[in-house]
């Protein structure tokens, strides 16, 4: 980048890197703010703490680029409530819920805060999607078991898992995807017919990862942190091998 | 034929082949083993009116031999195995797309040898024929590099192309079959064939593919449909030769949209190849290589960012310090005022600072395109809500591990840490409650008088008696077995694990000690009737199965239940017998104890004979299949 001293492009490039922590650092409360709040129990090692974003470091970096930013962008949660539920009750009780049984068994019922979509089906069972990072999506279940507990359900709050989280990261160099696919045809498939990117398909950890020539890179699949963390640890080298320069 | 063989029903080596006749016959049963040996030389027999023909019949390459003719369709009605007749639709399949492809007969060949593989590796269930076969003729396109496209082969079928680009990739990644990427250079000659170019046809493509190459070099291509860039570059290789092809003549032969085009010519103008002349594109090769248009976007976009975020951030400053200022002013007047009144202002200042912070981020949030999910973030509760939201810090250790402790807190609890206020706010009054009731009702009045009618119906069935019905059993790998705790249940599990025997009902041998012990003792009054049980339909079947011999074996799945019910009646009045003479020499205890072991003798005679079956069934080869399926069909 031309302009700003070479310091402090450093840092913007960092927020570029994720704008999720921007969005929710003008908070007027920040020390009250929940999600800065929590951050020590995940492990983050950047600056501005964000619980959405992961800090990588990677080996091998050139000089000027400190760091990765991986931004989670959705994490889908599931918890059992140990009940059944009567889904029409549900829905006609609540103004946040839609059911169409004829299209879909479950109850689709959402929230604002944290902004999140819960199915809610017969058997108790809950799944949350649609928030940022792993606190919200539990903070999310937790809401809609309350609103359940509210209508009069006996509810239990059981089995709470994260079964997927999707990120995304920007490595900021093109690739040589056709190279890559040469090289790595047991892992990767990539048909520009059917679509843009190569599809990796990493063994350990087992993600599956979506790699642009534009050098982004999505994650999914992953249950943790840590294996998505992993998972461009493994692929950075590999990348950085195909760039194309 | 050799001496070492065996009598399929036999097993006796005692085997007579006569070559003059041409058959084996087992001189120990009589059966007739085979009648058509196949001899090594050429015989010609003379017809009526002189002609001769060749003695035998034609075996195709593929057969696998045996079961061409009658004689050795000893299981299976038909003709042809299975299998063979499988691999020979696949070939017509295929064979019906490499015509329409007009793909030549080694591309026909190969994709007929990517099926084989398929089919023997078991990736042809539960996919439709048509991808299948579409899939292996693609991949085999590849493989050879002709210049077909995904798209051509679903034009040519009508199906979706992602659908059959899932079924190929599949194929290619569970073949290991390493695809070349697609080299866009393929398909010039393809399209420029089809744009009537006259005598200049080769022209054109030399140009054409000399701007795919540049393109190439420049990344352009990566990411892309190859159809697409062939057009640009076929659009401009035609312009230069003086040919007035519009971009939709060009669209019309590549199959791709006019937007596509054009964003392919705007990506190609932006590199320094564009400037050059004719004469000197066709001659000068710029060593510097662009980096991919996608990349340079990206980058563009993040100085804009930046640019941007400079701005907002001094905005946000001078918001924050309105917010502080707003802050003061509260804690000012809260000094001076009544408690009522400062409460009411508390709650107008806070509505105020709501407002001008989601103003605020909502600034940012236009400015920051790519992103408008992020757009709820900025509608937080203020204040004391987010005191209340914030999770206890137990909660914040989310780890992919079963949090069984933080979970039974949970319950404990009773999310006290969550704002109730606001979860109110989605709970309904009445009179709304009411409302949304009757008209989801009156909505989905159909889908209830139907499911009111599904569960009347299965509410029927029931009563009749009816089995509900079981679902359709899938092929899944059995998880590996653990230690057993007794010996009766390591034995259970071992016939579980091996399955001696498909042809073997194992519900029945496993309610041998439980069920028959009950039912034998009702069957002494039932007898007499007409209906008999179901568990003991399935027993006798199993005795029924071990008497037919090895004649009757084939006609047993011809004739199916029929048969088996003239069996019964002599069977059960056996059983009777038995049950009668146990009756007179014992009490009733000691006779259900005993009994079951007197059942259990024949069915372990059973299983044993049916594992000799089922051995030399599978020296024949797979033709096991039709009966197996009758036999099954028969249990239920």
């Amino acid at each position: 980048m031309d302009g700003p001293s070479k310091e402090s492009d450093v840092n913007l490039k960092s927020i570029l890197n994720s704008p999720v922590k921007y969005l929710s650092a003008p908070g007027p409360t920040p020390e009250k703010n929940p999600t800065t709040f929590n951050i020590p129990a995940i492990d983050l090692s950047c600056s501005k703490p964000n619980p959405s974003v992961i800090t990588v470091i990677i080996p091998g970096v050139v000089s000027g680029e400190p760091h990765t930013n991986i931004t989670l962008q959705n994490c889908v949660a599931t918890v059992d409530l140990f009940t059944t539920l009567d889904l029409t009750l549900i829905n006609a009780r609540t103004r946040n819920t839609e059911y169409n049984p004829t299209r879909f068994h479950g109850v689709v019922m959402r929230i604002r805060e944290p902004r999140a979509t819960a199915l809610i089906f017969k058997s108790g069972k809950i799944v949350c999607t649609g928030t940022r990072n792993e606190h919200d999506a539990l903070l999310a279940s937790k809401k809609f078991a309350r609103i359940i507990q509210k209508l009069g359900f006996d509810i239990k709050f059981a089995n709470f898992k994260i079964q997927n989280l999707v990120a995304t990261c920007d490595l900021r160099f093109p690739i040589k995807l056709e190279n890559l696919n040469h090289m790595h045809g047991q892992f990767s498939s990539y048909e520009p017919e059917l679509f843009a990117g190569l599809v990796y398909r990493m063994i350990k950890p087992r993600i599956v990862l979506l790699i642009f020539v534009n050098g982004k890179i999505v994650f999914t699949g992953g249950k943790t942190r840590d294996e998505i963390k992993e998972a461009l640890e493994n692929i950075y080298p590999i990348l950085r091998s195909f760039r194309k320069s | 034929m050799s001496s070492g063989r065996k009598c399929k029903n036999c097993g006796s080596a005692d085997i007579e082949v006569d070559s003059a006749r041409g058959d084996a016959v087992c001189t120990n049963c009589g059966s007739v083993l085979e009648d058509n040996i196949i001899v090594a030389e050429v015989q010609y027999e003379e017809g009526t009116h002189g002609t001769s023909t060749a003695i035998g019949q034609f075996v195709s390459a593929d057969s696998k031999g045996g079961s061409t003719k009658f004689g050795a369709s000893f299981h299976v009605g038909g003709g042809l195995e299975s299998r063979e007749l499988t691999l020979r639709k696949a070939r017509n399949g295929i064979s019906l797309i490499g015509n329409q492809l007009k793909l030549n007969q080694h591309c026909i060949d190969t994709a007929c040898s990517f099926f084989k593989m398929a089919l023997s590796r078991n990736l042809t269930r539960g996919r439709k024929n048509t991808h299948i076969h579409a899939a292996c003729v693609y991949l085999s396109c590849r493989t050879e590099g002709t210049a077909h496209l995904l798209i051509d082969i679903s034009d040519v079928l009508q199906i979706c192309c992602y659908e059959l680009g899932r079924t190929y990739l599949k194929l290619s990644q569970a073949l290991c079959i390493n695809v070349p990427s697609v080299d866009p250079c393929l398909y010039i000659l393809r399209f420029a064939s089809k744009l009537e170019f006259g005598t200049k046809t080769q022209q054109v493509t030399n140009t054409a593919l000399r701007l795919v190459q540049r393109m190439k070099r420049d990344s352009i291509h990566s990411g892309r449909r190859p159809s697409g860039l062939c057009g640009a570059a076929l659009l401009i290789a035609s312009r230069l030769h003086e040919f007035n092809r519009s971009i939709g003549d060009i669209v019309k032969v590549v199959k791709v949209h006019e937007s596509t085009m054009r964003k392919r010519l705007i990506e190609f103008g932006d590199t320094p190849s564009s400037a050059l002349t004719l004469e000197e594109f066709m001659t000068v090769d710029l060593e510097e290589e662009q980096d991919p248009p996608s990349f340079k976007v990206a980058r563009k976009k993040d100085k804009e960012r930046l640019q941007k975020l400079m701005e907002e951030e001094a905005d946000t400053f001078s918001d924050l310090q309105k917010q502080i200022e707003c802050q003061l002013d509260q804690t000012k007047r809260r000094v001076g005022l009544p408690k009522s009144l400062r409460k009411l202002e508390e709650s107008e200042v806070q509505k105020f600072i709501h407002e001008s912070t989601m103003t605020a981020i909502n600034q940012i949030i236009e400015e920051c395109e790519d992103d408008p999910d992020y757009v709820h973030s900025g509608t937080k509760e203020l204040g004391p809500n987010m005191e209340s939201i914030g999770l206890p810090t137990s909660l914040q250790d989310t780890t992919n591990a079963p949090q069984t402790q933080e979970n039974e807190m949970n319950i404990d609890l009773n999310f006290d840490d969550i704002d109730d206020e606001e979860l109110d706010s989605y709970i309904m009054t009445e009179p709304e409650f009411e409302i949304k009731k009757n008209l989801w009702h009156e909505i989905n009045a159909e889908y209830l008088q139907k499911q009111k009618e599904k569960e009347e119906l299965l509410k029927k069935e029931k009563e009749e008696g009816k089995p509900e019905k079981k679902p359709r059993k899938r092929p899944t790998k059995r998880a590996r077995i653990g230690p057993a705790n007794s010996a009766g249940e390591a034995i259970e599990k071992i016939i579980q694990e091996k399955k001696i025997s498909s042809k073997i009902n194992y519900e029945v041998l496993k309610n041998l000690n439980t069920a028959i012990t009950t039912n034998t003792n009702e069957t002494v009054k039932v007898v007499d009737q007409a209906s008999i049980e179901k568990p003991r339909e399935d027993f006798i079947l199993e005795l029924v199965t071990k008497k037919a011999s090895k004649s009757t074996k084939s006609k047993l799945k011809d004739v199916g239940l029929p048969f088996i019910e003239s069996e019964q009646v002599k069977k059960e009045q056996d059983t009777k017998e038995q049950q009668e003479s146990y009756v007179e020499q014992e009490d009733g205890e000691d006779y259900f104890e005993e009994d079951p072991d007197k059942h259990e003798e024949p069915i372990g005679e059973i299983s044993v004979l049916q594992m000799l079956r089922q051995h030399h069934e599978n020296e024949i080869g797979e033709d096991g299949y039709g009966y197996d399926e009758n036999y099954e069909e028969d249990d239920y």
